[in-house]
């Protein structure tokens, strides 16, 4: 096959990704692969870039530029006209789609970090995957995709695991629970019909660790959930959204909705899972080509629920050890669930670190996008988990909550080769082990009292009198808002409009608490943080850092001193800032 | 290829560190993949999970569910993750010279 244009010879697999690239694209895909400005933000939040500093085939703009290329050469007016003008090259051999195949499938996890960080609206993580399809159509895909994406499309679970064995799992796993908890309800309903909810999980829960299984089916019965496991169908993770293969991604998804509505179930619930929860819920619906007649759900939202209206009673103090919590990539950053994790987190924990930075700003777990099934860039992957680790160590905490079975293996594996001494685990089993069980006792109709506690207490006038407080911001507005803010509630604020004078007001005046901006021209907040901590006379002054941009974050974790009381995002409510002063002054 | 090198053992494993070749696998080679799964010693229930898991693959090609090895080897879920903390996937199965487990683990 020759090209028209050069009359250079093309094999068949790559002319095969040139024509099935035209039918991929969308208007996300091309605005894209139009928009990148080279502005280079994109290089400042990968995971990838900031390990490999000095590589740039890590940036997710020349990761682009490679599909953008191929994109101009063939698809684009301007690259027709004038391909040496905008940079477009076509492919025409097997050995350049194995290199595209060690870019999308080897330095990125498809994270999205680079697309929500993009000022053009650029979503990387779109064009990569659908590179991956474009490559895994013609064969071309590491081996541990294509034998999880074959297990999923013949055996109908990622895992290759059959009916019978899951069957016998669950029934295992009813008998632990019927002795535990002596009551012969407690057994995990099969395919029951006309119930509320549908419960659907991730292979690994049934192959290696039921615990989750188990958890969850206790919580269920605690609440009194009419619920179901199907027999089929049951598998809520999806490697099409993996491997790019919308076909594989729809048949996926279809067995799961079919099963529901066979069953005519109410709700299908999701276990913990980032990518099962995005595929299933988010995207299996366009892939499917389905109308989907029932909800979907979060088994983070079912469980909220439970303990919010008074269905499940939890005692937080049996999960004493201190916990940070891990946002997936899937969950947070593609279907914006990062509130009620913490939520839940706070209702069944004492000790709660949030890690920096967070929710849709997270660092991925650098096991995403499949890469734990990819066992030829696991150095790649665990060279690039520096800064997850890093950013595990600075929360102190000893265990790590995440709601993705994804992550958990992802995390484990980066926390023995770093020597972190963490545990992770998940919110079900947390959950489970603070749930309640009530004491059987003869039945008294007795009318429940529901008390609702208020969401955000208000706090009196004067709480804060007789303590002097530095605001330290280069932004009026911010200076005058929370002066006004802490003044009325008694307090004596100070202010600094820039990093040299906070330092020195700070070393005169020795306040009890300095809020510090980070993004500061001249002495930023990082230098000003610093500079109190290295002066033994201010080294132990509460400090609490205010930052628009999360990423600066590493203003303060680059630096070898105690790490700061307290972290505020802006924009700041007045609320939000009075609840965390009190928290870091420990005013009840 | 990586070479995993402990005491006198010398092996080539994956990037994931399973053994490549399953036919090279002896106890000292068990021992040695122990060390990299927080497990010092081998024990005689070590043993037994390890001989199951071995037996099963030889027979089946991939390795047992969880529930199998728990039955026909009875052990509890407790018991298994004790003697082996990172797991029957990662843990047991490496040290039992089976290839890496397919999927996300």
């Amino acid at each position: 096959m020759r090209d028209t244009a050069t009359n250079l010879k093309r094999s068949q697999k790559a002319q095969t990704v040139i024509d099935r690239l035209g039918k991929k694209l969308n208007r996300q895909i091309v605005g894209s692969l139009a928009a990148c400005v080279h502005c280079g933000m994109c290089t400042e939040v990968c995971h990838y870039v900031l390990t490999n500093p000095d590589d740039p085939t890590y940036a997710p703009a020349w990761k682009a530029d490679r599909i953008r290329k191929i994109f101009k050469r063939h698809y684009d007016w301007t690259g027709r006209v004038l391909p040496w003008w905008v940079g477009a090259k076509s492919v025409f051999t097997d050995e350049e789609l194995e290199e595209l195949k060690d870019i999308a499938f080897g330095k990125c996890t498809n994270c999205r970090r680079c697309s929500v960080n993009c000022p053009m609206g650029v979503d990387f993580a779109v064009a990569n995957r659908m590179m991956r399809g474009l490559l895994v159509s013609v064969g071309i895909m590491p081996e541990g995709v294509a034998v999880v994406s074959k297990d999923q499309w013949e055996i109908g679970n990622q895992m290759g695991v059959l009916k019978e064995e899951y069957l016998e799992t669950l029934d295992w796993m009813s008998d632990e629970l019927e002795s535990e908890l002596d009551d012969s309800a407690v057994r995990i309903p099969i395919d029951r019909e006309d119930c509320d909810v549908v419960y659907s999980i991730n292979p690994r829960e049934v192959k290696y660790d039921p615990r989750t299984i188990a958890d969850a089916a206790k919580v269920f019965y605690l609440a009194g959930e009419s619920w179901t496991m199907p027999s089929e169908g049951w598998d809520m993770t999806n490697f099409g959204l993996f491997s790019g293969d919308d076909d594989l991604g729809g048949a996926v998804a279809r067995r799961l909705y079919e099963k529901v509505v066979e069953l005519r179930g109410k709700k299908l619930v999701i276990s913990e899972c980032g990518h099962g929860y995005r595929s299933t819920r988010c995207e299996g619906p366009n892939w499917a080509g389905m109308d989907v007649p029932f909800e979907m759900e979060s088994s983070v939202i079912t469980m909220l629920r439970y303990i919010h209206e008074g269905c499940i009673k939890v005692d937080k103090t049996r999960n004493d050890i201190p916990v940070t919590f891990h946002d997936s990539c899937n969950n947070a950053r593609s279907c914006g669930l990062f509130d009620e994790p913490r939520e839940l987190l706070s209702l069944v924990v004492t000790d709660f670190r949030e890690m920096y930075p967070n929710r849709a700003e997270n660092y991925c777990c650098t096991g995403g996008g499949g890469a734990m099934s990819m066992s030829e860039y696991t150095p790649r992957r665990l060279k690039s988990a520096k800064i997850k680790a890093d950013q595990l160590a600075a929360t102190g905490a000893k265990i790590v909550v995440t709601s993705c079975h994804n992550c958990v293996d992802g995390l484990t594996d980066l926390i023995r080769h770093y020597k972190l001494n963490m545990k992770v685990t998940q919110l079900v089993n947390l959950v489970a082990n603070a749930a309640i069980v009530p004491v059987k006792v003869p039945p008294v109709i007795v009318p429940v009292e529901i008390e609702i506690p208020p969401v955000m207490p208000a706090i009196p006038p004067e709480r804060l009198k007789g303590y002097k407080i530095l605001v330290v911001d280069d932004e009026p507005d911010i200076l005058t808002f929370f002066s006004a803010a802490l003044e009325d509630n008694g307090a004596e604020v100070l202010t600094a409009a820039d990093g040299d004078s906070a330092i020195e007001l700070a070393g005169r005046v020795k306040p009890d608490l300095v809020t510090l901006d980070l993004s500061m021209p001249g002495t930023d907040g990082g230098k000003v943080f610093e500079a109190l901590r290295l002066n033994p006379e201010t080294a132990d002054m509460r400090i609490c850092i205010i930052t628009g941009r999360p990423e600066l974050r590493r203003l303060i974790y680059d630096r070898q001193v105690q790490p700061p009381e307290g972290f505020l995002d802006k924009p700041v409510n007045e609320d939000t800032l009075l609840l965390n002063v009190r928290k870091i002054l420990n005013i009840n | 290829m990586p070479k995993f090198e402990w005491q006198e053992v010398s092996i080539d494993v994956d990037e994931d560190g399973f053994i490549e070749d399953p036919a090279l696998w002896n106890e000292q080679v068990a021992l040695a993949l122990a060390s990299t799964e927080g497990v010092d010693a081998l024990t005689e229930d070590h043993w037994k999970l390890i001989n199951y898991l071995r037996e099963y693959y030889a027979k089946f090609g991939i390795a047992p569910m969880i529930r199998k090895l728990c039955k026909e080897t009875g052990y509890s879920l407790k018991e298994i993750y004790d003697l082996f903390p990172s797991g029957p996937a990662k843990g047991a199965c490496k040290v039992a010279g089976l290839a890496k487990p397919t999927g996300c683990v």
